[in-house]
């Protein structure tokens, strides 16, 4: 069983320091705080910089004695992230969890695997080749996802609502989803397919 | 197997992130009392010396309250200290040493676990 005490703790908590660490940790539903969805600001200096990456987080059973899954929603290019499924090479995921850590740890862990590459441990095989034998094709791919993918929020909150509600869904849900993801127009259209 | 990134930092933001508000040294020196009739003074300096806040590091409830499992704190929901001076409730510490087979290591430090003796 969760400790679903603990993690709306931890959700206080991390957004209570929203305006310096930028992170962010919504429930993906109010009714099931198993199922959640974090935010990281690309780091500055790199080619996700200006970008706004979200992570799927499912907390397993035993969470927190288990670490919770984590996984990119946003496409990213980077040798430690599948491109194609945004699984997410990071030991503490893994074998080196410890209870202590929290979600905001964790994200803190995955925005500094952005910073820091490491293409000898590599998730995305594809990714980590380039990075390793073409360093300037890497940075301008990771560059070009970044700007297409990470930085969806370029369009206005109505020019979204008309998007949608074009598209036969009732304003009122409309407006209601697109706050609870956030305004990401991409995750508000799934949820709102998926009922 | 993998990276391993800002261990310092993490450290860093544990030990901010470890408090909750409004728990206050005189509310857990009282509890201390409560929960532990045979008065071990030397286990309760070292872990205010070792800075770690009045929460468990597990569940993240106060050391004077009780861990998820129970409903009242005090000699039913103990306190239990490492040989690295890191405590937590005895529930939640037992909950993760029986989930790390062979070796469980200390949430806090990493160290090998060992009750102090
Ligand atoms: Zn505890
Ligand atoms: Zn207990
Ligand atoms: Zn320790």
């Amino acid at each position: 069983m969760v400790d679903f005490a603990r993690v709306q703790k931890e959700l206080q908590e991390c957004n209570r320091d929203f305006e310096v660490s930028g992170i962010k940790v919504m429930p993906k539903s109010d009714a099931n705080l198993a199922h959640l969805l974090g935010t990281i600001p690309g780091p500055l200096g790199t080619p996700y910089e200006g970008g706004s990456f979200k992570i799927d987080i499912t907390l397993p059973d035993g969470y927190p004695f288990e670490p919770p899954k984590m996984q990119f929603a946003t496409k990213v290019w980077h040798p430690n992230i599948s491109s194609q499924s945004g699984a997410i090479c990071l030991d503490i995921l893994k074998d080196q969890w410890s209870p202590a850590l929290t979600l905001k740890t964790a994200l803190l862990s995955v925005q500094a695997l952005l910073s820091a590459p490491e293409p000898d441990d590599p998730q995305d095989a594809v990714v980590a080749q380039q990075y390793l034998r073409d360093y300037p094709t890497f940075m301008g791919t990771a560059r070009y996802w970044t700007e297409a993918f990470a930085m969806t929020s370029s369009l206005g909150v109505e020019d979204k609502v008309l998007k949608l509600v074009e598209m036969g869904f009732p304003e009122a849900l409309v407006r209601s989803t697109l706050v609870s993801v956030d305004g990401d127009e991409n995750m508000a259209l799934e949820k709102l397919c998926s009922g | 197997m993998g990276n391993s990134l800002v261990a310092a930092k993490e450290k860093h933001n544990l030990k901010r992130q470890s408090t909750f508000g409004d728990d206050n040294e005189s509310s857990w020196d009282s509890a201390v009392m409560g929960w532990n009739p045979h008065g071990k003074w030397h286990a309760v300096a070292s872990w205010t010396w070792d800075a770690q806040d009045e929460t468990c590091g597990i569940c993240r409830m106060a050391f004077d309250g009780c861990c998820p499992d129970c409903k009242l704190p005090g000699d039913d929901c103990p306190l239990i200290w490492g040989a690295c001076n890191h405590a937590f409730h005895l529930h939640c510490i037992l909950k993760w040493v029986n989930s790390q087979t062979p070796q469980a290591h200390c949430p806090m430090c990493r160290r090998e676990w060992q009750f102090k003796g």
